[in-house]
């Protein structure tokens, strides 16, 4: 099927096509005719102002929201119509939450383990919520999240802030995805955390998996191949982070709305 | 091994599996049949004008009695609630020894079941619309002072302290620092109690006082389930009318929602607020003229058959143990199934999007159709005892819960649900990882609760299904055994007690923070 269009700077077949994708809000639509691609191996940062519609662009990108107009093209597929076939589908978006929405009443193995659910049956789905399961690949997601293996036992309301940051993250790993979508992870961490986390996500942001981050802080774009304007539900630039100047930046996050 | 909330919530439907091995050994040959007649009944209900009717003036008498039922009892349980309060006797006059007292003794009226309270009445003074609404009053009454006086010892005392301080009187002082912050609990409390009223009021026609009941246990067992149908949609409208009323009040108003009772939030409209009350005293003046509701007649009480010789002999010669083990797993039966299943249906039905409504639906039939009713439907195909019974109370009260859960539910927030689902997980495990995780400690709690109101309700069932201390208080009414009786009610009012002790222990730990 020759669902591609457009030329990608990558040469990879995309994880993540929008097409021309429109939502409607009140008023004004809140995403406006948006394509972009993102290939296996890419990291991709969102930028743009509050309200610019990131937020909406990410919740369509994770199959939340579906657009009223245009094409979401996963792995070149196209919205599945059986419920299996969605949820296969799904299975291979990890996203990670600006809230993080992780399960409080349930310990740190308990939560990471529920990234797998997509893969497990009833009876591990179960047995999870009895005994811990899966410890050694549990003690490996918070080893690779510099946390200490000892948490797996503790309750998650327990967790510091940046513990509970680095749980989600463990948690969207062990679901394997591909693509990986954040909606501004990092808006709530002092600085020092926030760029040691954007490192780790970054690590783990290679081929085949694909990396779409929203930021609202320009100076954390190195790191990242690509770096997509959002205003207004509409795409301003796209482009390699080395060739974007300070100017389109201000002009990105400036008073006035940019011409057409 | 550690059973983790959202499994908790499903354990007590494991008492699904005894049940569903003793119901093979339950059925009985015939009926199947009369039970397709009685669904069939639910798409063809008579539409007769004489049977309409019958149905809008029992409708009538239902309703009338539940509303001067329910406002007897909210006049009755503030006033006995500050009487009851600690603070207030603190307050007033420097010892809280009053109150303790006042509340020992309004745990006898609240362990007795409405239902007993109407047929003593009845026997007392004869047939009359007064006797359905003390039979409400009383027992209600006694359940709004418990909360009232609750909820006031659980206010925060500072304010009052800081206008004590300040040199004003004791009653002024009250007023001031309890009224406001009192109000939004107590009123959020009272429209809950009006929908219990109705369901309570249409249980006592069941047994004759009255009402819609008497309609629907007269054509259920004239088998006219035509004519059945009829009452029971036309009680469904009603029903989930006045919910949903109540309901839209309660948000308008700014009233904590009912499971989160006591959540401290501050009422609004107060003007509006106070014309409705003032409203309902004309409208409940009306009514009472209009069912000829006569307090006086009250006083007039028949005389009592004389007691038989050797009464207290056979009294105490009665199967106690074994019928107050059968009214205990009666209890349990019937709360674990109400418990247990709800969560459980909403699980199975959670991939289809008219699931929902489709338990809705079957969850409001449980609310409004008194368990006797169905105890009466089951026995159709089912032999009496223990498990039919739990079945009929078990039906009822997962109406109450299901709807309680299905709130929680909405209340607590798709956030967590969605994002399992996003990540490519079922609809049921998102729903049990997801929503029930939160949920669990509280709607639990609230199934203590319930399972305290079960045990007072079994006479409910008892009475129809032959079994636990109901079954023997029928024929000590009926064969006017005063002494029988006495001593009955007074191990109904012991089990009451123990059992709310109980319950309220298990509440009180599951609510204590991790």
């Amino acid at each position: 099927m020759g669902a591609m269009q457009g030329s990608s700077p990558a040469t990879s077949p995309p994880v993540l096509a929008l097409e021309a994708i429109t939502v409607l809000g009140r008023g004004k639509p809140r995403l406006d005719g948006v394509t972009l691609q993102i290939a296996a191996g890419e990291r991709v940062a969102l930028l743009g102002p509050s309200g610019a519609g990131k937020s909406t662009l990410l919740a369509v990108a994770n199959g939340l929201l579906e657009p009223s107009g245009g094409q979401v093209l996963w792995d070149q597929q196209p919205r599945a119509h059986s419920a299996r076939g969605r949820r296969r589908q799904q299975a291979r978006i990890g996203t990670l939450w600006q809230d993080l929405r992780l399960i409080d009443e349930l310990t740190v193995q308990q939560n990471l383990n529920a990234g797998c659910l997509a893969r497990w049956g009833w009876p591990r789905a179960v047995l999870n919520l009895l005994l811990p399961i899966d410890s050694a690949a549990c003690a490996e997601a918070l080893q690779r999240m510099d946390l200490d293996p000892g948490l797996l036992n503790q309750s998650v309301a327990a967790l510091s802030g940046g513990q509970r940051q680095r749980v989600a993250m463990a948690r969207m790993l062990r679901q394997e995805p591909t693509l990986v979508l954040a909606d501004e992870p990092l808006a709530n961490l002092d600085p020092r955390l926030a760029g040691d986390l954007l490192q780790l996500l970054l690590e783990q942001a290679k081929a085949p998996r694909a990396l779409l981050l929203s930021l609202h802080r320009p100076d954390l774009l190195q790191g990242f191949d690509r770096a997509i304007g959002l205003r207004n539900g509409q795409l301003q630039f796209d482009r390699p982070v080395s060739e974007i100047d300070p100017a389109q930046i201000q002009q990105l996050y400036g008073a006035e709305a940019p011409g057409p | 091994m550690r059973v983790a909330p959202p499994l908790l919530l499903l354990l007590p439907a494991l008492v699904l599996l005894p049940v569903l091995v003793a119901l093979p050994l339950l059925v009985h040959g015939g009926g199947w049949e009369l039970i397709g007649q009685f669904l069939q009944g639910a798409i063809s209900p008579s539409l007769d004008p004489v049977v309409l009717n019958s149905v809008i003036t029992g409708l009538g008498l239902t309703l009338g009695m539940a509303l001067l039922g329910w406002a007897v009892s909210l006049m009755l349980g503030l006033v006995l609630g500050l009487a009851s309060s600690r603070l207030i006797w603190q307050s007033l006059s420097g010892t809280a020894l009053p109150a303790e007292l006042v509340r020992r003794i309004l745990a006898i009226p609240r362990a007795i079941h409405e239902l007993i309270w109407g047929l003593l009445l009845l026997q007392l003074v004869g047939q009359q619309p007064a006797v359905a609404v003390l039979a409400i009053a009383i027992p209600y009454g006694a359940l709004v002072a418990r909360v009232v006086s609750d909820l006031v010892d659980a206010l925060p005392t500072p304010n009052l302290e800081a206008l004590r301080a300040g040199g004003a009187p004791a009653g002024a002082a009250l007023l001031t620092a309890l009224g406001p912050p009192l109000l939004p609990g107590v009123i959020s409390y009272g429209g809950y109690r009006l929908e219990c009223a109705l369901r309570s009021a249409t249980l006592l026609g069941v047994f004759g006082l009255g009402g819609l009941g008497n309609e629907l246990v007269l054509t259920l067992q004239s088998l006219q389930f035509h004519e059945l149908w009829t009452g029971l949609w036309v009680l469904l409208v009603v029903m989930l009318g006045l919910e949903s009323g109540i309901g839209a009040l309660r948000r308008r108003w700014g009233m904590p929602a009912r499971f989160g009772l006591g959540a401290g939030s501050v009422g609004q409209r107060g003007r509006e607020l106070l014309l409705s009350l003032l409203a309902l005293v004309p409208l409940l003046l009306w009514v009472g003229r209009a069912l000829e509701v006569d307090p006086r007649a009250l006083l007039q009480w028949q005389a009592l058959p004389p007691l038989a010789p050797h009464g207290w002999a056979s009294a105490l010669a009665l199967p106690w143990p074994s019928m107050v083990l059968q009214t205990l797993v009666l209890t349990l039966l019937a709360a674990a199934l109400a418990v247990g299943v709800a969560p459980l249906l909403l699980l199975l039905v959670a991939p289809w999007p008219w699931g929902r409504r489709l338990l809705q639906l079957i969850w409001a039939f449980g609310r409004l159709w008194p368990p006797p009713l169905t105890a009466l439907l089951l026995l159709f195909v089912l032999k009496p005892g223990v498990v039919t019974a739990a079945l009929a109370l078990g039906f009822h009260n997962l109406g109450i819960l299901g709807r309680l859960l299905l709130e929680g539910a909405e209340a607590t927030g798709s956030a967590s649900e969605d994002a399992l689902r996003c990540s490519g997980s079922g609809p049921r495990l998102a729903l049990l990882y997801g929503r029930f995780s939160g949920l669990a400690r509280s709607y639990l709690a609230y199934g203590a609760y319930r399972a305290d109101v079960i045990l007072r309700e079994t006479v409910v069932v008892g009475l129809v299904a032959g079994t636990g201390l109901g079954a023997q208080l029928r024929e000590s009414l009926s064969s006017f055994a005063w002494d029988q009786l006495a001593a009955l009610l007074a191990v109904y009012v012991l089990l009451t007690l123990v059992g709310e002790d109980l319950s309220d222990r298990a509440r009180q730990r599951l609510l204590r923070p991790a």
